[in-house]
C-alpha cells in the first residue's frame, strides 16, 4: 500500500555520467582503429581467396612441352604425347596447341611478323586435370620417357611463389593488425587514465561510502563497453561500405586493363559473406578489447590510488 | 561495562617525511557516545576523522574500530568495516548529476540493492530531513541546507554505527547550524555514535555535549 504512494521513478542515473568519459574522441579513435581493422582484415582476405583461386586454377592444368629433336617427327611426338596424357588416371582432356598459338605465344619475345616457318619451336601440350589430388603425375612423368624431347611442367614453382607471396601479405595484415590493436589499447588507456583523473571526485566518493574497487571499476567499464561498440559499429559499417564502394568502383569506373591489373591481386573485390562476417567480428572485439583494458586501468589506478 | 567502538593507543600520523601532525593519541570513545572534535585549522581534525574513516593508515600506533585491530585487517575486511561508519564532509560532496533521491540511495546501490527494495527507506529517510519534496532535484539546485541535509541522509541510510562529520555547518547560516546539530542528535539518540568536528565554539556552548579538543597534535578532552 506504501509503495502505491511514492513517486514512480525512471531507471537510475549511470554514476559515472556519459559526458564525463572522453567520449566522442575516444568514439571517433575506436572508429578509425576499427575500420583499420576492417579494412586491413578484408584485404588479406580477398588477397588470400585470389591466391587460393589462382592457385586451385593454375594446378588444374599442367603442361607438356616438346622440345625439337633431330631425327623426331614433331607432329607424331605432339599426338603420342596427348595420347599418353589422356590415358593417365585424372586427366581430364589434353590438347596439343597449334603452331599458329605457338608463335602467339613468343610474339612478346621475338615480336609480331617473323616467319617461324623455317625453324622449329619448342611445342606445348595443355592437361587439363579433373581433380589435381587424384591426377596420377608421375605415371604421366614416366611414360612421358617414350617421348624424345618431352618434358612435365606442373607449375609447381609457380605456385609456391604465389604461395610465398600470400602468405607474406596475410602476415603483414595480420602485423598490422597487431600495431591497431596495440595503438588502441594505448589510446584507451590514455583515455582511461584521463576520464579517472576528471572523475576523481566520483571515485572518492564512492570509496568513502564504501563501495569497492571492483563495483567503481564497473561502472566505468560500462561506460567503457558503450564506447567501443559504438565505434567499433561506426567503423565496422564504414569498412563494409569501403569493400562495396571499392567493388563498385572496380567494375563500373576503373578502365578494363586497370580492373583486369587490380583483379589479379584482389579477385573481384568480393568479400563474400565470410569475409563481411570476419569485419563484422571485430566490433565485439574491439568493445571487449575496450572493456577490458579500461577496467585493467580502472583496477590499477583505484588499487594506487588506495 | 561496555567495549569502546573506537580505541587509539599511541596513534601517530606524518605525511610522508614531514613533521607528525598527531603524536600518541590514546582514547577510547563508548558506543553511542556524541563527541565535538574542535580544534584550530590545521590541528589535524580531518586526518584524525579520515584515520576512524580507514582512508589513512597511523604511521605508528594501533587504532581498533568495533574491538578490532584495523592494521589487521584486509582489503576485503576495511571495506566491510568502512559500510559501518558514515561521513558528512562541509563541502557537502554530493554527486552533481545525481537527483537527491539518487544520492542518499548511493550506499544502497553499492551494495547491490535494487531500487524497489531501497525506495520506501530513502523517500522515508528524506521526509524525516525535511526533503521529501526535493528528492527529484540535483544538488545544484539545491541550498546549502538542503545539500548537507542530503549529504546526512547518504551518510546515514545505510545505519552506520559511527557517524564522522567534518565541519558539516561550515557552509551554513548559524541558524541552520544550530537544526543540523539537532538533526545529529537526533541520529545519536538512535545510538550511532557522532563525531562532529567544528570549529564552531557557539555549538559546544548550546549542546551538551563531550568535547575532544585536538592541541599540538595530542588529544585533550573536555566538556
Amino acid at each position: 500500500m506504501v509503495d502505491l504512494k511514492l513517486p514512480q521513478r525512471n531507471r537510475s542515473t549511470p554514476i559515472v555520467p556519459e559526458r564525463s568519459v572522453a567520449g566522442r574522441t575516444l568514439v571517433l579513435l575506436i572508429a578509425i582503429m576499427t575500420f583499420l581493422s576492417g579494412v586491413t582484415l578484408g584485404g588479406v582476405v580477398l588477397v588470400q581467396k585470389s591466391a587460393i583461386a589462382w592457385s586451385s586454377d593454375v594446378g588444374r592444368e599442367v603442361t607438356i612441352q616438346i622440345r625439337p629433336v633431330e631425327g623426331e617427327v614433331m607432329e607424331s611426338n605432339l599426338r603420342t604425347a596427348v595420347a599418353l596424357a589422356e590415358q593417365t588416371p585424372g586427366v581430364e582432356s589434353a590438347r596439343a596447341l597449334t603452331m599458329e598459338e605457338s608463335v602467339r605465344l613468343l610474339e612478346p619475345w621475338l615480336g609480331s611478323g617473323l616467319d617461324l616457318g623455317a625453324i622449329e619451336i619448342p611445342r606445348l601440350v595443355v592437361v587439363q586435370l579433373g581433380d589435381p589430388a587424384e591426377a596420377d603425375i608421375p605415371k604421366l612423368e614416366r611414360d612421358l620417357a617414350a617421348v624424345k624431347g618431352a618434358t612435365l611442367d606442373t607449375h609447381a614453382a609457380w605456385r609456391q611463389q604465389l604461395n610465398v607471396m600470400a602468405g607474406t601479405i596475410v602476415i603483414s595484415g595480420l602485423l598490422v593488425l597487431t600495431l591497431i590493436v596495440v595503438a588502441t589499447v594505448l589510446a584507451i588507456i590514455f583515455a582511461t587514465r584521463g576520464t579517472m583523473a576528471s572523475n576523481r571526485e566520483i571515485v572518492d566518493v564512492l570509496h568513502f561510502i564504501g563501495a569497492s574497487n571492483s563495483f567503481i571499476a564497473g561502472e566505468f567499464q560500462g561506460r567503457f563497453l558503450s564506447i567501443g561498440f559504438r565505434g567499433g559499429i561506426f567503423g565496422g559499417l564504414a569498412a563494409i561500405l569501403f569493400f562495396v564502394f571499392v567493388a563498385f568502383a572496380v567494375s563500373g569506373v576503373l578502365p578494363n586493363e586497370a580492373s583486369q591489373q587490380l583483379g589479379v591481386i584482389f579477385g573481384r573485390f568480393s568479400l563474400g559473406f565470410d569475409g563481411i562476417l570476419g569485419i563484422a567480428a571485430v566490433v565485439p572485439v574491439i568493445a571487449a578489447l575496450t572493456a577490458i583494458t579500461s577496467r585493467l586501468t580502472v583496477r590499477r589506478f583505484l588499487s594506487q590510488a588506495s | 561495562m561496555r567495549n569502546p567502538v573506537i580505541e587509539f593507543s599511541n596513534v601517530g600520523l606524518r605525511y610522508g617525511h614531514g613533521p607528525e601532525i598527531l603524536r600518541d593519541l590514546t582514547f577510547k570513545i563508548d558506543p553511542g557516545s556524541f563527541h565535538f572534535l574542535t580544534g584550530p585549522s590545521g590541528s589535524g581534525k580531518t586526518s584524525l576523522l579520515r584515520l576512524l574513516l580507514l582512508s589513512l593508515r597511523p604511521t605508528r600506533g594501533k587504532v581498533s574500530l568495533f574491538g578490532k585491530d584495523v592494521s589487521a585487517l584486509d582489503q576485503d575486511s576495511l571495506l566491510q568495516m568502512r559500510r559501518h561508519i558514515g561521513i558528512v564532509f562541509q563541502e557537502f560532496r554530493l554527486l552533481e548529476h545525481l537527483t537527491t533521491f539518487e544520492n542518499v540511495a548511493l550506499p544502497l546501490r553499492v551494495l547491490g540493492q535494487n531500487e524497489s527494495a531501497y525506495r520506501a527507506n530513502v523517500t522515508e529517510l528524506l521526509d524525516w530531513v525535511g526533503l521529501g519534496e526535493r528528492m527529484d532535484a540535483l544538488p545544484a539546485l539545491l541550498s546549502g541546507g538542503e545539500k548537507q541535509r542530503a549529504a546526512i541522509a547518504r551518510a546515514v541510510i545505510g545505519r552506520p554505527d559511527i557517524l564522522l562529520a567534518d565541519e558539516p555547518t561550515g557552509n551554513v547560516d548559524p541558524e541552520l547550524s544550530l537544526r543540523l546539530v539537532r538533526l545529529f542528535a537526533e541520529l545519536n539518540k538512535m545510538g550511532t555514535t557522532i563525531i562532529l568536528a567544528t570549529h564552531e565554539l557557539e555549538l559546544l556552548e548550546k549542546f551538551d555535549f563531550p568535547h575532544m579538543e585536538l592541541r599540538d597534535g595530542q588529544v585533550v578532552f573536555g566538556g
